[in-house]
């Protein structure tokens, strides 16, 4: 059995010194309205995302060349966190920062470095993850787009579905055949960078229950991708996938989508004639909040240590979004309203905003029972 | 971890291990103190885990004991581990002789009765210590008496686990010889002895979930081991989350010892760990089904304790109405600066 590790972190001077220059930041440019508050970092604001890039926070983590910043995972850790806790848009660049940068660090070309990384940073070049299809969710192996060959690079047909703001992005990440299935399901997969404005494309919004076009439907029809934008190497992409999740998995975006909710419920609450019960309900979020921020923030250091700490990632991302989840279910008994959803302000509206966009918490990036089924490989059950 | 922290565990389990193979916990449980252990506990020195070297301790304060205590857990030791290095280490706070006796500590939350007796319940181990650490709160000063075993009434209990847990009657007049402690208040005690327990419960839930996950691994049915079928793996990762996630709150509570955090990361993490303790004993009791449900079978020792720990020193519903409370008093806005404050 493996041991998972999560030993606990304390940040430095540096870090609380980032922290306040975030607030002050915050202070300035942070007046976001209710309705983008829940699920922030799935709100796209490009113009914000452009205000963030001058203040050096995307692609902090990446060397300098490239245009990041150079600084280390608990840094980033902080930024993100602060962002998150005051309901910022930063949902454009969000997926390009977290893992499309980072994977073209571990195994992109240096061309592609100097090419795409400092877009990134300077806020003008957003990614998609591009790994859904219409039959494969958790079945990730099972996809069908296909990418053949040719005379310099690769023609792909076949279509990806449940893409986040592949509308907004310029390129996504796509993973495709590049060989005929075999006994090794993983292999012959490959990660191709696909620039989303490419001749044969087309974007498809789908409305979520919520009412947002958030994600979409896309379909390639002989989209032409040249060599030099293979992400990593033909037909390893199922590991490269892998890498990813450590990212994608761990961070603070994984319980923090409903974080406004809890706060405004204490104001709220201290308004009212208190019972006990609601101070007990209070205290467990909170607690358990504050284990899940020690948790992903252990993560972050084991990342900044070079470690994959996968298991981990799935421990947080699991416990993470039952968090964000139970959260509006435990408010709604301890306070006297009803979910509004269409009040422009106020805690019905943040109500009705957790509760409509929560079932997604546990879906997208892997869903519970797949996690769970990662953890149990961990603990040598699989 | 540190070096100082292998090194502790490195000898607390060769000492451990050695206890379970011993007959203690029998002993323990038919009343009897399980004094061979207790000398080898003593012969190691760990009963001075927390007194500063001059005191002739190991110097390794609260933070090294929670890992001793964690141990503990882990291997169900039948010893007062908890109690007996809290009532030391303030016997030695308050300026207090100290000897390797056993001593157990008990607050008194009300105001000092002058006259009559006073009735302590379910305080550890009392009907085998040699005194009681009483500790009272007095005009604002924190005071603490020892009382001797001869200076007490018992009337026995036990918790599920069948630790000893005595009801006390003390009468006042056995209260008198006050001794201050000073710069300690009786809100750290009992947020160090909650500490204590969540440490232990986070240990016992380590080794619950290692003891399930090996049986998943050996037990077949249908033709494969049960950790095959994906219910029981479903199961099993939850376990072993929320084992993570205790260890994590209890590391995170011993990290911010002596800071201004203190009790707030000792409040979050006996709400974790109580809180959790009873799922894994359902899991693991559930996985192991009917063999589980056995004397005989070892799942019993770690399980009753994390029943009966969960709800000692405050259990979750107490503690997270406290942190609740506190959090309800911060200022509108600032509840995520104060969280943000906790790791840093
Ligand atoms: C808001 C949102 C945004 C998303 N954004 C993106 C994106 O940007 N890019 C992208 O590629 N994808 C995205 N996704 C897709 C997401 O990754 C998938 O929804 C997810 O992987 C599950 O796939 P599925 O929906 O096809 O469900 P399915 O895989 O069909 O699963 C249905 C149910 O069966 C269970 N199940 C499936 N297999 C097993 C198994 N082996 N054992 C036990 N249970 C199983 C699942 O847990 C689930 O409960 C997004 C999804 C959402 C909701």
């Amino acid at each position: 059995m493996q041991q998972l590790n999560f030993e606990p972190v304390l940040t430095s001077d540096k870090e609380t010194a980032l922290r306040e220059h975030v607030r002050s930041f915050l202070a300035e440019h942070g007046d976001f309205p209710a309705a983008n508050v829940i699920d922030s970092w799935s709100v796209c604001d490009p113009a914000f995302s452009k205000l963030l890039a001058e203040q050096g926070w995307i692609g902090m983590t990446w060397p300098t060349e490239y245009g990041g910043g150079g600084r280390s995972y608990l840094e980033r850790y902080v930024v993100i966190e602060e962002l998150l806790a005051a309901g910022a848009p930063v949902g454009a660049h969000w997926v390009a920062d977290r893992q499309s940068g980072p994977l073209l660090l571990r195994f992109g070309t240096e061309a592609q470095r100097q090419y795409f990384l400092p877009k990134v940073t300077q806020g003008e070049c957003f990614f998609a993850i591009g790994m859904s299809e219409p039959n494969s969710g958790s079945d990730l192996a099972s996809i069908k787009t296909r990418a053949e060959r040719v005379d310099g690079g690769w023609i792909v047909n076949g279509s990806k579905i449940w893409t986040s703001w592949a509308h907004v992005c310029h390129y996504m990440i796509t993973l495709c055949r590049t060989a005929e299935p075999s006994d090794n399901r993983h292999a012959g997969l490959s990660q191709l960078i696909v620039d989303l404005h490419a001749e044969g494309i087309t974007i498809r919004p789908i409305i979520t229950l919520a009412g947002e076009a958030h994600f979409n439907e896309i379909f390639f029809d002989n989209v032409f991708v040249p060599d030099e934008h293979v992400a990593g190497k033909v037909d390893e992409g199922w590991s490269q996938v892998m890498a990813e999740l450590a990212f994608e998995r761990s961070g603070p975006e994984r319980f923090l989508s409903s974080y406004k909710l809890l706060e405004e419920s204490i104001s709220v609450l201290g308004k009212m004639a208190l019972k006990q019960e609601s101070m007990a309900t209070i205290g467990k979020f909170v607690a358990r909040l504050m284990v899940l921020r020690q948790m992903s923030l252990s993560v972050a250091s084991q990342l900044q240590d070079g470690k994959l700490p996968v298991n981990e990632a799935s421990v947080v991302k699991d416990l993470g979004t039952s968090f964000e989840q139970e959260l509006p279910e435990a408010m709604r008994l301890i306070l006297s309203t009803e979910p509004r959803a269409n009040a422009k302000e106020g805690i019905e509206r943040l109500l009705s905003d957790t509760i409509l966009k929560a079932p997604s918490f546990s879906l997208r990036g892997g869903t519970r029972e797949i996690l769970r089924g990662i953890i149990a490989r961990g603990l040598g059950l699989r | 971890m540190n070096e100082l922290s292998h090194l502790i565990e490195d000898s607390a389990t060769k000492l451990f291990e050695s206890f379970s193979e011993s007959d203690g916990i029998e002993k323990m449980e038919s009343g009897v103190f399980p004094e061979a252990l207790w000398a080898d506990f003593i012969a190691d020195g760990w009963l001075r885990t927390l007194l500063s070297e001059e005191n002739e301790g190991a110097g390794l304060g609260l933070a090294g004991g929670c890992l001793l205590m964690r141990l503990a857990g882990y291997y169900a030791v039948p010893l007062p581990v908890v109690e007996s290095l809290l009532a030391i280490y303030l016997l030695a706070e308050a300026g207090l002789p100290i000897t390797d006796r056993l001593y157990s500590p008990a607050i008194i939350e009300t105001a000092l009765p002058e006259t009559g007796e006073i009735r302590l319940n379910g305080i550890p181990w009392a009907r085998h210590a040699a005194g009681l650490v009483v500790i009272c709160s007095v005009a604002g000063e924190t005071q603490l008496v020892l009382v001797k075993r001869d200076d007490y009434e018992i009337s026995e209990g036990c918790n599920m686990a069948g630790e000893p847990r005595d009801d006390v009657v003390i009468t006042s007049d056995k209260l008198q010889n006050k001794a201050e402690l000073v710069g300690i208040s009786v809100e750290d005690i009992n947020s160090w002895l909650a500490l204590g327990r969540a440490a232990q419960i986070a240990g016992a839930m380590r080794s619950v979930l290692e003891r399930t996950v090996e049986y998943a691994n050996e037990r077949a049915q249908f033709g494969r081991q049960i950790g095959k079928f994906q219910a029981v793996q479903q199961q099993l990762a939850v376990q072993a989350e929320l084992t993570s996630a205790s260890i994590c709150a209890v590391d995170s509570a011993i990290a911010h010892l002596g800071t201004e955090q203190e009790w707030e990361l000792i409040a979050c993490a006996k709400v974790t760990t109580s809180e959790s303790a009873g799922i894994a004993a359902k899991t693991a009791h559930a996985v192991h089904a009917a063999i589980g449900f056995t004397q005989e079978y070892p799942l019993q020792l770690s399980t009753r304790r994390l029943w009966s720990w969960r709800d000692e020193q405050g259990n979750e519903a107490e503690w997270s109405a406290r942190l609740g409370a506190y959090c309800m008093n911060l200022e509108a806005d600032s509840l995520w600066c104060w969280l943000a404050k906790q790791t840093a």
